[in-house]
């Protein structure tokens, strides 16, 4: 269970408060794969980012329990002036492992790209980012009861897609997902409920298809 | 599986974390980053000493010229070290505030710790260098000189915690740092000390509190010197002054070190 007491966030613009979310208290379940739907600019990232811990609500608080992992995407996450290698250690350093060997060979082999792995991160292309972000919460062992996915599976190739998809399927019983994707088919493979972000609120909807419907008359004109 | 962690020992696993990248990119990038850590106080201290021994001193208050220049020049050093590297701490790892272990407070601990290390390392290896060479370097009070030092550093610490705040507000914050820094090398007492300014003019200087902690360093240093206007009292009270200042700062607006 995921817990919204009470959230606002707001981000200060030159015309004032624009809020993304206003006195939402909700409870997301943790037992099924959520997708997060809306157009661009409403706060799907933000959403994600706060549920990650990487940025906090302006008021009221996030409660879970649940081991839920940063947000994978495609800013953020690595850092650009590290390689990929001295990236691994440092975020397995950082969840208390003191032996990063075996997590560093992981990732590596997962995201096959070679010698690029001791390069400089900024030197990478976005397909290679996101192989090595993905193959980072591969090597955890999905540990984590949630994955946060922000637009990732828009890149990378073929194999790696399948790959990655094979690898996050085997492992739908113990870590649940929660989504931003603009591809209905994408959300529509992985997630059975959904969350559409309207009027500075959060609509939880335990069925996808609810929730695509309920965006299409919202926010997709048809003419 | 991982056994749950208590924050405590979160924030020590991300401290050592970030110790090791900041190593890497402090010393490991060129391999003379270690030697450059030794030898920039040692030539600063020579240009100072050999610009003396040519006016014909050779002694300062009855200290050698190498000696007493070397024992400002090393705490003026590490304090405006450790004040530059720790107010741009926060914002050279802001990229790292993405994973939730990592809280802003982070870089400028393990900088403290980079900077702490260093001080006194290069401090120890400069003072073997000029026991080899025949000067008499073992502190008439060497807890009274560490103190002294501590405090000194201390005091970098509670004013980088208010700069980086400062900075969140105004973005040239670090300008006006380097403007200001380079007069207080003048008038820090690195090169000259209390009784060498007549008594009416110490007023100009007592103000400043890394003048006291030289003056306090040097009277613990060495047996021919006293210091007449050093206060432990007032270092003291302007090292907490800013640490809680700084603390405060930093606890009301950590929110904005993450969120921008």
């Amino acid at each position: 269970m995921i817990k919204f007491d009470n959230v606002s966030k707001y981000y200060s613009t030159k015309q004032g408060r624009h809020y993304i979310l206003k006195n939402v208290s909700i409870a997301l379940p943790t037992d099924v794969n959520i997708g997060v739907l809306g157009p661009n600019g409403v706060g799907k990232s933000t959403l994600v980012r706060m549920i990650g811990g990487a940025d906090y609500p302006n008021s009221g608080q996030i409660l879970s329990n649940k081991k839920i992992s940063w947000p994978l995407g495609l800013q953020g996450g690595l850092q650009g002036s590290m390689t990929a290698r001295e990236n691994v250690r440092f975020v397995a350093r950082i969840h208390g492992y003191k032996d990063t060997k075996e997590i560093e060979t992981k990732v590596a082999d997962f995201s096959e790209i070679g010698k690029f792995f001791d390069e400089p991160v900024k030197s990478y292309s976005s397909g290679m980012k996101a192989r090595v972000s993905f193959g980072l919460t591969m090597a955890f062992d999905f540990d984590f009861d949630v994955l946060l996915i922000d637009e990732l599976g828009a890149v990378g190739d073929a194999n790696f897609r399948k790959k990655s998809q094979a690898l996050l399927e085997s492992k739908f019983n113990s870590t649940k997902l929660i989504m931003v994707s603009h591809s209905m088919g994408e959300l529509k493979k992985y997630c059975q409920a959904g969350i559409v972000i309207k009027d500075q609120s959060i609509l939880f909807y335990p069925k996808l298809d609810d929730a695509i419907i309920q965006y299409e008359e919202t926010y997709v004109t048809t003419s | 599986m991982q056994a749950k962690r208590s924050s405590l020992q979160i924030t020590m696993d991300t401290v050592y974390a970030l110790l090791m990248r900041e190593l890497k990119t402090r010393f490991g990038s060129s391999k003379l980053g270690y030697f450059w850590a030794v030898a920039e106080p040692v030539a600063q201290a020579s240009i100072l000493a050999i610009l003396f021994t040519l006016i014909g001193r050779s002694s300062l208050s009855g200290v050698p010229v190498a000696l007493f220049l070397i024992s400002g020049v090393m705490l003026f050093k590490a304090f405006s070290k450790s004040l530059t590297q720790l107010s741009a701490g926060i914002k050279s790892n802001t990229a790292l505030f993405s994973y939730r272990q990592v809280s802003p407070i982070d870089p400028l601990i393990t900088r403290l710790i980079i900077e702490l290390a260093t001080f006194f390392i290069v401090y120890i290896i400069i003072l073997s260098v000029m026991f080899w060479l025949g000067f008499d370097v073992w502190p008439q009070d060497l807890l009274a000189l560490i103190t002294a030092s501590l405090l000194l550093i201390f005091l970098a610490v509670g004013l980088a915690l208010c700069l980086s705040v400062a900075q969140l507000y105004w973005q040239d914050t670090n300008k006006l740092l380097g403007m200001i820094m380079t007069p207080m090398f003048f008038i820090s007492g690195i090169f000259f000390c209390a009784t060498m300014i007549p008594q009416k003019f110490w007023y100009l200087f007592t103000w400043n509190p890394i003048f006291h902690a030289i003056e306090l360093s040097r009277d613990a240093f060495f047996v021919s010197y006293e210091t007449p206007v050093g206060s432990w009292m007032y270092l003291g009270l302007v090292t907490l002054t800013f640490n809680v200042l700084g603390l405060m700062l930093y606890r009301a607006n950590r929110i904005r070190f993450v969120t921008l």
